[in-house]
């Protein structure tokens, strides 16, 4: 997650209009949902990892890798939809006897988790390319100009800056710990995790105290509110976005004719 | 110059657990110059501070502001934070925001100033404290010193007429405590600020500051010029504090060693020139 973070802040396309990406990430998202056909599948893959590696700057092997994360979740997924059962063996590829019928993988069962499987990667590389060129602080930018309410965005703000504040106290206290012997063995490593939780939550009630007096000294009154960066947005972006969408319709409305034909 | 634009008279504070924090704190900031509050650790230095912008109420006594008595409405206290910035100790809890952009505009955008002034001051800050160029990284990325930078931006935006720093020079390197300090001096010049710096760091005051007050357990024990606190060395010691460290050399020089110097030295400069008077003298 925290590497995910770093490569959005070093994408070459960190500066463009957050909002931009969103429209594009969800709109792009919506298509390979609806169109549920492997080959635009695979197309929105191409192409999401394509701009993120191109466009971005990424490097492609870390797109392919997380594309790897979901996929003992989604193989497991897959196979128990390709795996169906009958009373004839014909109708199965390889088969099992099980309980006086055939357990087995059918063709027809196996085109469909192969479309779903494709789907469901589809998906999350447009997601993918969102998170791998938006830094949380433009996305929480574009979630505000949606006029998602002030109150979600701020606590998402706040937990994102503190999560790595928590983080490196939990680090710091662990290593006292394990330096003191506190994680050698169980019981004393239960003990240790143990009072590492308990002064991971004072520390954060303390922070948060402070946190609060020092925003009252610069005028807090109840609302976090600051100025945006101007990012750049051109209509060329806004153009390419709606015509690589309306190519995907367009491509997969023509497969879906054909198929039917 | 020596127009005192910040006073406490009397001033009490008793935290909500019964911890008298301050007991009849009296003090004057005078305008233009940097005051130094020295002091251990518990001596309520930090409560002082906080007193100064409204954000602890004081049980007794009072705070002037140019010469008015502290307005603790809403619209008082709106008015005296945009005037007295605190920098806070730890940047970690002071900066809220994980953009250096979004968290520095805070305080300004709070002031309710049209945007393109805001966007001016924002832009003048972060030139002044030199972190322009990390506006792009994330607040968590910072090194100690440049999240430092970044917090001291966030209130320099907001315009004050006074800044307020609880130790300022605290989990710095010595070139990030020199660079520092020689920042807030330029921002002084530049601005016209009054500057107030709690410290435990004993050299960096008579270099950088023009009066010292001394607090021991909720009072003010001395107050003077660097030269004048430093010079009653054994009250220094009862309230566990010490010499500059060139002032303990000249101390042991005079009364250990025999050197026949009366004047009193604590910056390498002072003690050079004596040293060297002194050789003259001895030919």
């Amino acid at each position: 997650m925290i590497f995910i973070d770093k490569y959005a802040y070093s994408s070459k396309l960190k500066h463009l209009e957050p909002l931009q990406k969103l429209l594009f990430a969800m709109l792009t998202l919506g298509v390979c949902l609806w169109a549920d056909n492997a080959i635009i599948s695979v197309s929105v893959l191409v192409l999401m990892g394509g701009v993120t590696a191109l466009k971005g700057g990424t490097p492609l092997p870390v797109f392919i890798k997380l594309l790897t994360v979901p996929m003992s979740f989604l193989l497991v997924g897959v196979l128990t939809i390709a795996i169906s059962m009958s009373d004839k063996q014909s109708a199965f590829l390889i088969s099992l006897p099980f309980a006086g019928k055939w357990a087995g993988l059918s063709l027809s069962g196996l085109l469909d988790s192969a479309r779903l499987f494709l789907k469901a990667l589809g998906a999350v590389s447009c997601l993918y390319f969102l998170s791998l060129s938006t830094p949380v602080v433009e996305l929480l930018n574009a979630l505000r100009k949606l006029r998602v309410p002030s109150l979600i965005v701020e606590m998402m703000g706040l937990i994102y800056r503190f999560i790595f504040v928590l983080l490196e106290t939990a680090y710091t206290i662990t290593m006292a710990q394990d330096c003191r012997l506190g994680y050698f063995g169980l019981s004393s490593g239960y003990r240790s995790l143990s009072a590492l939780a308990s002064a991971l939550f004072i520390r954060a009630y303390k922070r948060s105290e402070e946190l609060y007096t020092s925003l009252e000294a610069r005028g807090y009154e109840g609302e976090l509110n600051v100025l945006e960066e101007p990012r750049h947005s051109s209509a060329r972006e806004y153009a390419f976005c709606i015509i690589v969408n309306m190519l995907l319709i367009v491509a997969s409305l023509f497969l879906k004719s054909s198929n039917s034909l | 110059m020596n127009e005192k634009i910040l006073e406490a008279e009397d001033l009490h504070y008793t935290y909500a657990d019964g911890t008298e924090a301050l007991k009849g704190v009296t003090l004057g900031v005078r305008k233009g110059q940097t005051t130094a509050v020295l002091g251990g650790n518990g001596a309520g230095k930090s409560t002082l501070f906080l007193s100064f912008n409204g954000i602890h109420k004081p049980s007794s006594g009072k705070i002037l502001f140019e010469g008015k008595p502290l307005d603790y409405s809403r619209k008082g206290l709106k008015e005296l934070r945009s005037s007295v910035g605190i920098v806070f100790q730890d940047p970690d809890s002071q900066l809220f925001s994980a953009s250096v952009y979004q968290d520095i505009s805070f305080g300004v955008v709070n002031m309710k100033l049209p945007e393109e002034e805001a966007r001016r001051r924002v832009n003048e800050a972060m030139e002044r404290t030199g972190t322009a160029h990390l506006k792009d990284k994330p607040t968590h990325c910072l090194s100690f010193g440049q999240k430092k930078r970044v917090a001291i931006a966030g209130v320099l935006a907001m315009c004050p007429k006074v800044l307020v720093l609880d130790e300022p020079t605290a989990g710095l390197d010595p070139m990030g405590v020199s660079e520092i300090m020689k920042l807030l001096k330029k921002v002084q010049k530049d601005m016209g600020l009054s500057i107030v710096i709690s410290t435990h760091d004993i050299d960096i005051v008579p270099l950088y500051c023009d009066y010292t007050f001394i607090m021991n357990q909720g009072r003010i024990v001395l107050e003077g010029t660097p030269k004048e606190v430093f010079a009653k060395k054994d009250m220094l010691r009862s309230v566990n504090l010490r010499l500059p460290r060139i002032g303990h050399l000249m101390e042991i020089l005079r009364e250990k060693d025999d050197f026949d110097i009366s004047e009193n030295a604590v910056t390498i400069s002072e003690a050079r020139k004596i040293m060297k008077n002194w050789k003259n003298g001895t030919k």
